[in-house]
This record gives structure tokens, C-alpha cells and sequence, in this order.
């Protein structure tokens, strides 16, 4: 970070992004919370390409259904909020890198494979998920969160 | 020093600035917080809409009923009675004893009604006291005697559409009504179906969601089905069915295809649905013309037409509208529905299975968002061209007009649950008929004339005074 220096509207854009990511990933969090009913289960039986199977299994027992429904939930909602307030900025981006590879894997927008639920958009290869994943590689390389975010307060504390 | 170094300097106290930009998050969570609060009210006032329409009341004073007629059509009737609260099953009046009087005994008794049971309805009549209303579903060819006898016995009465075979048993029951002050209600029950009072009420009159109204489809398919069959041993002695009209016991249990007794498919489906066409568009109609045949059954068992296509003209408040029918007995695909279109929009309505769906005419219409924020629709659903093939399925995935909502309004009780509860009601004092004599009147000039125009073989019209008593 020594060699570059960012400008104040440099640093400015990154957080927005951070923001921007950050409350997305709490709404789908807290939307799904709000449901009540919400299960990952249709978007796992969708799964194609080499982890089907696996994913599959996840969806087909119940008791490991629910599990991972609310790992997924409080996932997002941990994450969001991590991003958000620039908290533990760096694991929050990373397990967000986690949990869309796995969205990625489950149904990736590769050649030939083709997908009954809705999409808003024509996706190959590179799909919303994998610009989202994109972006938190960028949040974790560029410290953001040391210039505004409370890893910066933390920062100070630990380094007295 | 830029913002990086100063971050950086570690050891320093926190400063004024450390806090502030420390706490920046705090803001965004704010603005969250309030647009997700925000969000989850419009949901759960959404919610509570749909959920008030299925609520029940509280138990009202007992009721005295008897029944006249428990076949098919009267056990559906009993079924749904069953789950209303405040009534007395008194009397139970059938022809085939050994079988639908027997059924409908049991049934009551297994719910605690311990009720009379009779084959002739006038010895019921002269027996039973303290009656407060009969609910009938006899055959077509019964409804004007079995109504009017009951009506001067003193009872309020719930019919079976149609309301009889012929205008003038059907015009001998309004003057009954009027003439006895008690209420008869006629069995169109959609009227008195939430989503159906909805659709009306709210989303074409209220909110004009449709536009000006063009044109309306309604259709009733039933698979070919063979002729229905009894119990030998249950048979009714042959005396004892010619008193009541029949010639032979086939023709009592298949009493709908023969044109002495009933109406025909047209009548016992499409009556239905041509009442919808009434309601709905505000007008009766001027004109029908139609088609049909026995083009699949046989003539001497099946009188009356088993496929009938007719087109309604409705001069309407709005303007002209041009309304088709088409009830067919031998396929049952798409099964039955009523559409109504307009220049703004589409409305497609059962009452099987809860389907109600508005497609919004992306050309013309304004925004419907008000609509799906106040809970009437549900988010539009893009409609997607479906592959025809694999090899074409990348591309097609577009989006094209219209938006399909569905209407948020459920409703999960028996189709003739309200319709009966609106009946109970209006006895009690409270509220008024949904289908009062006069408008299943209406009903029935504008279906029989169907059959008619199926003979003429071109258009018929319709004099306003056809549809006054």
C-alpha cells in the first residue's frame, strides 16, 4: 500500500462499494429471515454441473436442509452488517466469497446448461454472483475499512 | 497526510476523526433499517388483507333447515352447511329413500342432527313446525313447485340454480317471493365468493384495472364420461317414479340430459358463468347466438346438446362487449374459467383451484405497483417464452409484455360456503341476498335463450323487459 497512494475520492468509491455489497448481502439475509418459511431448497434441486449431486443431498435431508437454511441467513446477515459498518472487514468479505462460490458452483452459468428458475437477465459464464465475488476480492486487497469503518477504532485499540 | 497514512499512525489516542469515520456504517444501517421496516409493513398489511377474508364470526342463534333434495348436488350443499355454525338440521326430504335419504340420515346423525326423514315434501311441509328455511336441489323441473309450496308454507328458501326449466316456472317463483315476503336466494354461489366480490368490486369497478371492457371468454370442459349408474337393489319402484316425473330410473339419475327435466350442460354449467358475464360487465345481454349439438353421445339418452358455443353481445356502461361461451362434455383440458378483457388489461378467473390472474397491457396501462403495495396483486411474474427446443433455449429467456399478477386474495373454503352463509344471514335479519330472485331471473332469461338460439339456428335478441317481472 506504500508505493500508491489513494485520494480521498479513491477511498471514498471503495467504501461505497463496500457499502453497496454489504447491503445487499443484509437484505437477502434479513428478507429470507422475514419470510419466515423461507428454504434454500428450490435453488439446490436446480443445481447442475459436476456438484449436483452433492447439492442435491444437501436439499434432500431435511435435518441438513434446515441447517444449512439458517447458516445461509445469518450468513448473509452477518456479513452484510460486517461490511457495512467495516467490522471484521476482512473475514466478512471473505466467507461473502465463501458463500457465492458455493451460489456459483450450485448453478453456474456455463455453456449448455440451462435453468427453469427465473432469471432478470442472460447470463454466460459470468454471472451477477461472480462481479459480486469480483468486487469483495477488491474489498479484501484495498483495506477500505482502515479509513472509514470500525476495524479502524479496532486498528488503534490493538495497535496501543 | 492522506488518509491512509493517518490510519496508519499506530500508538495515536483516537481522535475526533477515528470515531466519525470509524462510525460510518452507522448512517447506512439507519436507512436500511427504515426501507426494510418499511418493506416488511407493506408485506404484512398484504398479509392481513388476505387473512381477514378468510376469518370466521362468531356463533349466532340456532336456525331450523330442512332439505329438500340430497343427491349430488344437495350432499355438496349438506357438506358445506356442515361447517356453518347455528344450524338445526330438521327435516330431510328425498324420493330415493333407500339410498339419498338414508346417506344424508346418516351423515346428520354422525354430526348430531337427529332429523325427520321424508320421500314426499308436502307431507314434510304439513309436519314439521318451527321451520325456518328449506335449502332445495331437486332436479330443474321441481325447483318453481317444491320453492313456491315452501314459500307459502311460511319458509325462506335457498334453490339450486337454475332456477327452473322453463321462464315461467322460474317468473311463478319471483311472484312467490314477493307475494310470501320471505327470502329466496338462487344457487349462482360465485356471487357471494370473496375473490369473485373482489374482482368486481375492487379491481373493475374500484380501480378499473382492466380498462374499457372488449371482450369476455368463459368456458366449462368436462371429459366424455359414460351415463351414471345405481345400486340395482336401491332401485325406486317404477309407480313410485312416474309420480315424480320420471319414465325410468336411468332418467332420474341422468335427469340433467333430458329436456322435459333440465337444462343441459349449458344450463347446469354454463349458467354459471353467464351470470359472471351479467355481474361483471353491469348489463344484461341484448343479443346470443349459438351452435350446438349431441354431436358425441347418443340422441335418445342425451336430449339436450353435450357441446354448445354462444357469443353474447352486452351493451355495457363502458360500450359494447362481445362475450363468448363454450361448454363441451367430452374433453375436460383447461377445465373452467371466466376472462374478461379490457384495453388496459386481462382478467382470468375460477373458481377451481383459486385461480384469479390479471395480465397488466404494458402499451396502455398505468402502473399497477399501487395495486401489489396495497396487497390486491401479487408481484408481476415475467412472463417467459418457453423453449421449444434445447438447442433454442439460450435466447428466448425474454421478457414480454404483459405482467402476470396473480390476486392476492385466497380463499379456502367450500365453493357454496358463503353463498349459503350470505342466505343464513340475510334470514337472520342481517345483510342482504347476493342472488335475490329477480337477479337469478335475469340469469335464467339470458340462459335459456341459449337452447333456443341453438334451434333457430341465428342471433336472437333480447327485449329489456324480457328480464323485468
Amino acid at each position: 500500500m506504500n508505493e500508491t497512494r489513494l485520494s480521498t475520492f479513491q477511498w471514498t468509491t471503495l467504501v461505497t462499494l463496500r457499502m453497496l455489497v454489504g447491503w445487499h448481502f443484509l437484505y437477502e439475509g434479513v428478507a429470507k429471515l422475514l419470510k419466515g418459511n423461507w428454504s434454500a431448497y428450490g435453488f439446490l434441486m436446480e443445481s447442475k454441473w459436476i456438484f449436483a449431486e452433492y447439492f442435491h443431498a444437501l436439499a434432500g435431508n431435511a435435518t441438513v436442509l434446515s441447517v444449512v437454511n439458517t447458516m445461509n441467513i445469518w450468513g448473509l446477515i452477518l456479513i452484510g452488517l460486517g461490511l457495512i459498518m467495516g467490522l471484521f472487514t476482512r473475514i466478512a468479505a471473505g466467507g461473502g466469497i465463501l458463500l457465492i462460490l458455493l451460489y456459483y458452483v450450485c448453478n453456474p452459468p456455463f455453456v449448455g446448461l440451462f435453468y427453469s428458475i427465473p432469471m432478470e437477465g442472460h447470463y454466460l459464464f459470468v454471472n451477477k454472483n461472480l462481479v459480486e465475488l469480483g468486487a469483495l476480492l477488491v474489498l479484501i486487497a484495498i483495506p477500505s475499512q482502515q479509513v472509514a469503518g470500525l476495524d479502524r477504532i479496532l486498528y488503534k485499540l490493538i495497535k496501543k | 497526510m492522506n488518509e491512509e497514512e493517518k490510519s496508519k499512525s499506530p500508538g495515536r489516542a483516537i481522535d475526533r476523526r477515528d470515531f466519525l469515520q470509524g462510525l460510518a456504517g452507522v448512517p447506512v444501517i439507519g436507512a436500511f433499517a427504515l426501507a426494510a421496516l418499511k418493506q416488511e409493513s407493506f408485506r404484512r398489511a398484504s398479509r392481513a388483507r388476505q387473512a381477514a377474508a378468510t376469518a370466521g364470526g362468531e356463533a349466532p342463534a340456532e336456525l331450523r333447515i330442512a332439505l329438500l333434495g340430497v343427491g349430488a348436488q344437495g350432499s355438496v350443499l349438506l357438506n358445506s352447511m356442515l361447517k356453518i355454525p347455528g344450524l338445526r338440521f330438521q327435516a330431510v326430504c328425498d324420493i330415493w329413500t333407500e339410498y339419498n335419504l338414508k346417506r344424508a340420515g346418516n351423515l346428520l346423525k354422525k354430526y348430531g342432527h337427529e332429523a325427520a326423514l321424508y320421500h314426499d315434501y308436502r307431507e314434510m311441509l304439513d309436519k314439521e313446525k318451527g321451520l325456518d328455511a328449506v335449502v332445495i336441489a331437486t332436479p330443474d323441473f321441481w325447483h318453481a313447485d317444491h320453492t313456491i309450496a315452501c314459500l307459502q308454507a311460511g319458509l325462506h328458501v335457498y334453490c339450486e340454480k337454475e332456477m327452473s326449466n322453463t321462464l315461467e316456472g322460474a317468473r311463478r317463483m319471483v311472484q312467490a317471493a314477493r307475494e310470501s315476503g320471505k327470502l329466496l336466494q338462487i344457487g349462482h354461489q360465485r356471487r357471494s365468493n370473496p375473490r369473485y366480490i373482489f374482482c368486481r368490486d375492487t379491481l373493475l369497478q374500484e380501480l378499473q384495472l382492466i380498462g374499457r371492457p372488449v371482450t369476455a371468454f368463459g368456458q366449462w370442459n368436462r371429459s366424455a364420461a359414460p351415463d351414471l349408474g345405481w345400486p340395482k337393489k336401491y332401485e325406486i319402484p317404477a309407480d313410485q317414479l312416474r309420480r315424480y316425473g320420471y319414465d325410468s330410473m336411468a332418467q332420474f339419475c341422468n335427469w340433467r340430459w333430458y329436456k322435459k327435466l333440465g337444462g343441459g350442460p349449458i344450463v347446469d354449467l354454463g349458467s354459471h358463468q353467464i351470470d359472471i358475464f351479467s355481474w361483471f360487465l353491469g348489463a344484461n345481454p341484448k343479443s346470443v347466438q349459438a351452435s350446438g349439438g349431441t354431436d358425441y353421445y347418443d340422441k335418445s339418452t342425451h336430449e339436450w346438446y353435450d357441446t354448445v358455443l354462444a357469443t353474447y353481445e352486452y351493451e355495457t356502461p363502458a360500450g359494447l362487449v362481445r362475450a363468448h361461451y363454450k361448454t363441451q362434455t367430452t374433453n375436460g383440458s383447461l377445465g373452467y374459467f371466466e376472462q374478461f378483457m379490457g384495453d388496459q388489461g386481462t382478467l382470468v378467473i375460477s373458481e377451481s383451484a383459486g385461480m384469479g390472474l390479471v395480465y397488466r397491457e404494458k402499451a396502455n396501462a398505468p402502473s399497477w405497483d399501487e395495486w401489489v403495495r396495497k396487497g390486491y396483486l401479487t408481484e408481476p411474474k415475467l412472463i417467459e417464452v418457453k423453449a421449444e427446443s434445447e438447442s433454442d433455449s439460450l435466447d428466448v429467456r425474454e421478457t414480454i409484455s404483459p405482467d402476470e399478477h396473480r390476486i392476492a386474495l385466497q380463499f379456502n373454503d367450500p365453493y357454496h360456503k358463503p353463498h349459503l352463509e350470505n342466505f343464513f344471514s340475510a334470514v337472520r335479519g342481517k345483510g342482504k341476498l347476493n342472488c335475490p330472485a329477480e337477479v337469478g331471473y335475469e340469469s335464467a332469461v339470458a340462459v335459456l335463450k341459449v337452447n333456443e338460439a341453438v334451434e333457430a339456428r341465428k342471433t336472437l335478441d333480447f327485449s329489456p323487459e324480457e328480464f323485468k317481472i
